[in-house]
């Protein structure tokens, strides 16, 4: 004999309350990246936000002029507060990288954190801010990406964030 | 994961509430015109964004949607007599035209005007396409009649149908935007659907089942564009535009119809699903037609005279677990939209968003909410009128392309993402 309760009948408002309750993962360490000045102080803005597991950053290219030759894990960040970051200990048990662009000032960046990533299986997206111009930056930030988002409003940072559990 | 009061903000559209106020901003779907099919006809029952109506279309063609209840004992008029111009309650005889005005209670004395005194809520009830629409909003602020592409080419090149999905509408509008899920629920579908197979595109979708997003603004909604690996230095883009509040376009499978969905709420625990499919250039043959009253493509086989499934949750969608075991069904349940109307009604009438565990991948779905969410505060606090009144929004279509790896879709076929009459989708 079939029951109410289990088939698909059950899903009903009323026995959804007897759905297992318990607590979930509370937080995923998310890592999140300026790649140019544009998107810092949008960066900077959300980091003011409480959240449980989420780190900001900057990039800062004069760091790393002399290109990537101690491999990816070498690139240089910047915290927020100035001080220097090697991607190599910034992505130390991180579930996932956003990065944060306005333009493809951030390439150098974006191609060692997408392949430092890649590397160590870390899910990677990307945030373009802007108009026109982000065209270029889309192009730019594919490779690296796992998602790319081209948005007009600020607040997407934020929400994706908070939808990620950070 | 959402906080509870954004998703309860999100799934409430009942009067009063921020989403039912943006709703009511939009004409939507209220019914099928084959529902009320010649003058005089019986009337229909029509809930909607938790307000119950009626429908009916008078002698003159008129159609007329109105609180369902009488005005004197709350009588449902679905037990009413239609006839002469008017909708005539069966427990006293009151009478009521299209506007909901009464224009006959047999009790009061010849000359009385008592009944001038008396009218129900009505909403305007418009034919557009295989659609009545209606706006249930400020009748001050009534924007321009829908542009919806499917609703405007000849009759011969689009078909529409309508199922009832028993969950919260923005679940099952979430599965529209959420493309991911195509090349894993749906895979058997690509191989076998006559309203899917046989295209080059499939053979991306199956090749490569790890695709990635783009998302990008579109000024009604959103594009979701979806990549996959193609020949050398290619990617195959399937695009799909959103336009709100709950209006989604499958991107096309080579010369195949063209569809896609509305969801719309009838309370906050169940909502309609309105299907079409089209071509923008070319009538619809027999066979595909057809196909669509079949439930093949994204369409439904219904129980006869209802739009309610005939696989549906009271038989657990009547699953096929040896057609899975075989390897001919991934999910061993028929038809693609019943495939996803299993899945989204399991999750329960409103899933509890926040217990769920987003990834980055679900990107679309995320700015989607945000979206929905900033419009409906936006309206409360500014009176913005939110995407996607505005006509001009409504001319879009999805699309299917191979493209150069580096070229963004926006810039390779923006304007193909728009209507252009008399020419043909962007299809691979």
């Amino acid at each position: 004999m079939v029951l109410p309760t289990s088939s698909a009948r059950a899903h009903t408002a009323a026995e959804s309350k007897f759905r297992l309750s318990y607590p979930l993962v509370s937080s995923r360490a998310v890592r999140v990246v300026a790649l140019d000045a544009g998107a810092e102080s949008t960066v900077r803005r959300v980091a003011e936000l409480s959240w449980h597991a989420a780190s900001f950053y900057a990039a800062e290219p004069s760091w790393n002029a002399d290109g990537l030759e101690g491999g990816p894990f070498n690139f240089t960040l910047r915290e927020l507060v100035g001080t220097p970051a090697l991607l190599n200990d910034v992505l130390l048990g991180v579930d996932a990288v956003i990065m944060v662009a306005t333009s493809d000032a951030g390439t150098k960046a974006a191609a060692a954190i997408g392949s430092a990533c890649a590397i160590r299986g870390i899910m990677t997206a990307g945030i373009i801010f802007g108009g026109a111009a982000s065209r270029m930056t889309v192009s730019a930030l594919r490779p690296y990406a796992g998602v790319l988002v081209v948005s007009n409003d600020e607040y997407d940072l934020e929400a994706i964030l908070s939808a990620l559990r950070a | 994961m959402l906080r509870e009061e954004i998703n309860n903000l999100l799934t409430q559209t009942g009067p009063g509430t921020m989403m039912g106020d943006m709703f009511r901003e939009y004409w939507l779907p209220a019914l099928l015109t084959e529902e009320l099919p010649e003058n005089d006809c019986p009337p229909v029952r029509v809930k909607i964004l938790s307000e119950r109506l009626i429908a009916f279309r008078d002698s003159e063609g008129r159609y007329g949607l109105i609180d369902e209840f009488c005005a004197h004992r709350g009588v449902s008029l679905w037990f009413g007599r239609n006839e002469q111009n008017g909708l005539r309650c069966a427990y006293h005889g009151w009478k009521y035209d299209v506007t909901g005005q009464c224009v006959e209670v047999p009790s009061e004395p010849e000359k009385s005007s008592f009944c001038a005194s008396v009218r129900l809520r009505s909403y305007p009830l418009v034919k557009i396409g295989d659609i009545l629409w209606t706006y249930m909003g400020d009748p001050g602020k009534t924007p321009p009649l829908p542009e919806f592409e499917f609703c405007l080419v000849p009759s011969s090149q689009t078909f529409t149908s309508k199922r009832l999905e028993e969950a919260n509408w923005l679940q099952a509008l979430e599965g529209g935007i959420d493309s991911s899920h195509v090349s894993w629920l749906h895979s058997t579908g690509l191989k076998d659907d006559p309203l899917f197979k046989d295209t080059e595109g499939n053979r991306y979708n199956l090749g490569d089942f790890k695709p990635h997003f783009e998302v990008a603004e579109a000024d009604g909604g959103l594009y979701i564009g979806a990549r996959r690996n193609a020949e050398e230095g290619h990617y195959y883009w399937r695009i799909t535009p959103w336009i709100m509040p709950s209006f989604t376009m499958v991107p096309p499978r080579g010369d195949h119809p063209m569809h896609g969905h509305f969801w719309i709420p009838i309370d906050d625990e169940n909502c309609w699903v309105y299907t079409f499919d089209y071509q923008p250039v070319r009538e619809l043959t027999p066979q595909e037609v057809q196909a669509m009253k079949d439930g093949y493509g994204v369409h439904s086989l219904n129980i006869p005279g209802t739009y309610i499934p005939v696989n549906n949750k009271s038989n657990d969608y009547l699953i096929d677990r040896d057609a899975q075991k075989r390897g001919e069904s991934f999910s061993g349940v028929r038809g693609i939209a019943i495939q996803d109307a299993s899945l989204q009604e399991s999750m329960g009438p409103i899933v509890d968003r926040t217990k769920e565990r987003l990834v980055t991948t679900d990107v679309g779905i995320i700015k989607a909410r945000a979206k929905l969410r900033r419009a409906a505060i936006a309206l409360r606090e500014q009176g913005t009128t939110p995407p996607g009144v505005d006509p001009v929004h409504h001319r879009v279509r999805s699309a299917s392309v191979v493209l150069p790896k580096d070229a963004s879709f926006i810039d390779a076929i923006g304007d193909k993402l728009q209507v252009q009459p008399g020419v043909r989708q962007v299809t691979v």
